[in-house]
């Protein structure tokens, strides 16, 4: 888990310059999701005001599942140069659910950008 | 043989009530007890009193009582031992076979390897060596407090026959013949044990129940009797011994694990105090999963608790999950976290009653609850059961060897939750979420060689000036061009029709 050796220049060097912000931050802050994810508990039928413990673990949980999709993001992004929504697609292409729903946000995001920027071209019509 | 003290005996009484029926057996080695037992001052003949008051008495005099209670518990298990002894033999070969003779001395001992799981220690002279391992074990599995392994330090293979008697009576489930050398043996030998339930267990089974029913009381009271704990280990021993003459003994391992834990259970020199939680099987399984990692850690490390909250942790985040919230408190989750807290695990440890601890880690209750949660119309068969709890136990093992290595390349004497996880993480891909702490996944980049980049860059120039060209044919020769000039070819290149121009 902590940075391991890889040997390389280029990977020390990485190591050390990213070594001084993550000493900083070396404990990630804990309740970054928590008021969202007391109230999607409770939508998917816990307590409204669901245990402290509970909410942690939840929150550990998101975290490490995002963790490891960005990291597996960047592996493959990484052939291609930059991350890109495609990376995050490609990795989610098994769980149609969660598929589905990314696309879904997706186009209604291209969409509400084209509202906007329809609206604010004719407001300024 | 004679009991370790009578108040032990007053203080359960009602326990010593359930023993009556196996004390009967072996009345011929009554005579061979009064010379072992001689530190004892309890005159008491009839063996079932003597087993009942030893481990009952252990927890009373929690501090490591002293010589009285060696005498003792011998001379129980003497009588109803003997019989079972020569068939069990052929399962322990490992075991240096006690001479029968030492039986005495064994049974003198097994009574204490049967309430070594609730009893502190009533090492008896002749055999305390075994006998006092034995009951290390049990105590290291049902509750940390229980001293009985001092005064056994000393292993003696005449003695290591009475604990596994002992050790059978507990549970019924053990095998009566005994565990000769298992303080000699390394801890993976004793998580080796023969997974064959041992048929020579029925016959003396019964006669353990009683005794078995004497273990969870003297566990549940190790510092300060507590007669919560000890129904509490009544009721859970109750299904044991219910089950018992039915089927096979749950485990025969049981009786390996309860001999690791005599050796730790001398390192650990208090009793906590009993908890509080809800006596439940499934605690108790994790307290004695929990007390069994801790004690290992204790013989790799030689030290005393602190890893058995680490280890409490993971098992017990476990098989909470596994099993569903059942009794343990959520807070508890987030408290496990801090690493090492001593106080904290021994009092769970303790909760543990000895009966369920004389079944090593897991029991083939706790398999059959969790066959339950994933089909309750599911049953399993003894022996796929039986093969489940070797392979859960192995894994635990496993695990725990792996997680002691880790932590002692960091050089540290305490095993906590970080080592566990960071050997699951990488050799099993499990990752389990809530014990990770604060760290945050530093991600590694692909080391990439300069070499690559230079193709890389190579091929992005040559698709960029080749786009406009649409020879496919020419992209094909120069493909094949192209990877004959270069020595690899990044074929991770998507579009590779315009790899170079021809």
């Amino acid at each position: 888990m902590s940075n391991s050796s890889t040997g390389t220049g280029t990977s020390s060097k990485q190591r050390a310059a990213s070594s001084q912000p993550s000493e900083t931050s070396s404990k990630r802050k804990r309740g970054v999701f928590q008021k969202e994810l007391q109230h999607m508990m409770y939508g998917f039928g816990d307590d409204p005001n669901p245990l402290p413990e509970s909410v942690a673990l939840m929150e550990d949980i998101v975290v490490e599942y995002v963790t490891e999709l960005v990291h597996k993001a960047q592996d493959i992004g990484s052939q291609r140069g930059k991350l890109s929504v495609e990376d995050f697609l490609y990795l989610i292409r098994k769980d149609l659910p969660k598929l589905n729903r990314c696309t879904e946000l997706l186009s209604m995001n291209e969409e509400l950008k084209q509202a906007r920027k329809v609206f604010e071209s004719e407001e300024f019509d | 043989m004679d009991p370790p003290a009578p108040p032990a005996g007053a203080a359960e009484p009602s326990q010593s009530q359930p023993l009556k029926p196996s004390p009967p057996l072996p009345p011929p080695s009554s005579s061979s007890n009064p010379p072992i037992s001689d530190p004892n001052p309890n005159p008491n003949p009839s063996p079932s009193p003597s087993p009942n008051p030893g481990p009952i008495q252990a927890p009373n005099t929690n501090p490591k009582p002293p010589t009285p209670p060696q005498p003792r518990p011998p001379s129980s298990f003497n009588r109803t031992l003997p019989p079972s002894q020569p068939p069990s033999q052929p399962h322990f070969p490992h075991f240096p076979s006690a001479p029968p003779s030492s039986s005495a001395s064994a049974a003198a001992a097994a009574p204490r390897g049967g309430m070594a799981i609730g009893v502190p220690a009533h090492h008896q002279s002749p055999s305390p060596p075994f006998s006092s391992s034995f009951g290390q074990h049990f105590a290291g599995l049902s509750r940390t407090g229980v001293n009985v392994a001092e005064s056994t330090s000393s292993p003696s293979t005449s003695q290591v026959r009475t604990p596994v008697q002992g050790m059978g009576m507990l549970g019924s489930q053990m095998r009566p013949s005994g565990i000769p050398a298992h303080q000699q043996r390394p801890v993976q030998s004793s998580l080796r044990p023969p997974s064959s339930a041992p048929s020579n267990q029925p016959a003396g089974s019964q006669s353990f129940q009683g005794h078995g029913l004497m273990r969870p009381s003297s566990v549940g009271s190790p510092a300060s009797p507590s007669p919560s704990a000890s129904q509490s280990v009544q009721s859970i021993n109750q299904p044991w011994l219910s089950s018992g003459p039915q089927g096979k003994p749950p485990l025969p391992s049981t009786a390996y694990r309860q001999q690791l834990n005599p050796q730790s259970m001398q390192q650990r020199s208090h009793i906590p105090p009993p908890q509080q939680s809800t006596p439940t099987s499934l605690q108790q399984q994790q307290q004695q999963q929990q007390s069994f990692l801790s004690n290992q850690s204790q013989e790799h490390f030689g030290q005393q608790v602190p890893p058995s909250r680490a280890l409490h942790v993971p098992h017990q985040q476990q098989i909470t999950r596994l099993q569903g919230p059942g009794n343990q408190k959520p807070s508890s989750l987030v408290a496990v976290q801090s690493s090492a807290v001593q106080p904290g695990i021994q009092s769970r440890v303790t909760n543990v009653d000895s009966d369920e601890a004389c079944n090593s880690i897991l029991s083939k209750r706790s398999i059959h609850e969790l066959v339950n949660q994933v089909d309750p119309l599911e049953k399993l068969g003894p022996e796929v059961a039986d093969i489940l709890v070797d392979i859960a136990e192995n894994f635990l093992e496993s695990i725990t060897r792996s997680g002691c290595s880790l932590a002692k390349h960091r050089k540290s004497t305490t095993l906590e939750a970080k080592d566990i996880l960071l050997h699951l993480e990488k050799n099993w891909n499990m990752s389990l979420p809530g014990f990770g702490g604060d760290e945050i996944k530093s991600y590694r980049r692909q080391i990439t060689s300069d070499i690559h980049k230079e193709r890389l860059a190579a091929i992005k120039k040559s698709m960029a000036a080749t786009e406009a060209a649409p020879a496919k044919g020419s992209a094909g020769q120069a493909s094949g061009s192209a990877r004959g000039s270069q020595a690899k070819t990044p074929l991770n290149i998507i579009g590779s029709p315009n790899l170079k121009n021809s």
